[in-house]
């Protein structure tokens, strides 16, 4: 009896979560992280303007080998992927789940395409002999071989970028999906968002500065 | 929060600003190019921060901080470094 007793008084009781939301928070701590890899790429920017002062002839030559159509190709992948972005969020915002969805889906569609044709760039190199360390590539002036260094380091490093931003836009489409994120809800699309859009800045700065040296 | 038209406009002006950067490349105008392609470079990133990534819509002082402060971290690391690397050789 005195059991019952304890169990009814334990039925009056409730427990009350309060969700701990800090959505300011988390956009800083996002603009923190992009401040950082800001940063990081352009140490590696400060590197090739200083190689590329010294060897100006050697990298334009280097730049003609190229795929000039490939890269301009690219830049346009990631910018489309960066407007379905945008809109995703906004679809959203608006209550638009499967909208949202849909253009989730086409961002990291294009996010692929981008890395496959990356392969494809990399792959007609190496096929060339043209990769870090390579005998052919150690035969040229050294400007060349600088340049050919920056190039696999700062668009390897900058495709890393791009497959981990796909990964995390996988996370967020799931999340999308099982409604954990919602009209109320969508920092972490917001801020995937802002990772995506870096990863797009980045490339917008690389392809002029490999791709089209005169 | 913006509206679908106005993204898609911002994305027109990202592609246009491809399509002059790439065809400028091509034109022998000496050393004008690099100038230029950083120009629109600086533009069309510029357009992304401020439009995609709402920072011209942000309230807070703090979010329109960053990127100009990151941009003058930058600019002191590009001038030491050529302080450096331009004079190196001596000072003629």
């Amino acid at each position: 009896m005195i059991l019952r007793s304890l169990e009814e008084m334990d039925e009056t009781k409730e427990l009350v979560f309060e969700e701990v939301r800090d959505d300011t928070g988390a956009k800083l701590g996002m603009w923190l992280f992009i401040l950082s890899e800001l940063i990081l790429f352009g140490g590696m920017f400060i590197l090739y303007s200083v190689y590329r002062y010294k060897n100006p002839i050697d990298f334009h030559h280097a730049s003609r080998e190229l795929d000039v159509i490939l890269g301009t190709l690219n830049t346009l992948i990631l910018l489309t992927s960066s407007l379905t972005m945008a809109l995703s969020i906004s679809a959203i915002q608006k209550g638009s789940r499967k909208l949202s969805a849909g253009l989730l889906v086409a961002t990291i569609f294009f996010g692929l395409l981008f890395l496959l044709n990356k392969g494809i760039e990399w792959s007609t190199k190496v096929d060339h002999g043209i990769y870090p360390n390579s005998p052919i590539l150690l035969e040229r002036p050294k400007g060349e071989i600088l340049f050919f260094g920056l190039y696999y380091v700062m668009t390897g490093l900058h495709g890393l970028h791009v497959l981990v931003g796909i990964v995390v836009l996988s996370v967020m489409l799931s999340f999308l999906l099982r409604d954990k994120i919602h009209q109320t809800h969508f920092v972490p699309l917001e801020n995937s968002g802002l990772y995506w859009h870096l990863v797009d800045i980045i490339w917008i700065f690389l392809f002029p500065l490999f791709y089209l040296i005169t | 929060m913006m509206n679908y038209r106005s993204y898609f406009w911002v994305w027109v002006g990202l592609i246009i600003l491809t399509g002059t950067t790439v065809s400028v490349a091509g034109m022998p105008l000496g050393h004008w190019p690099i100038v230029i392609a950083l120009a629109i470079a600086g533009t069309k990133s510029g357009l992304v921060l401020n439009y995609f990534m709402h920072l011209r819509s942000e309230r807070m002082f703090i979010f329109k901080i960053i990127i100009p402060l990151v941009m003058a971290v930058f600019l002191v690391f590009i001038i030491l470094t050529f302080a450096d690397v331009a004079f190196r050789g001596g000072v003629r």
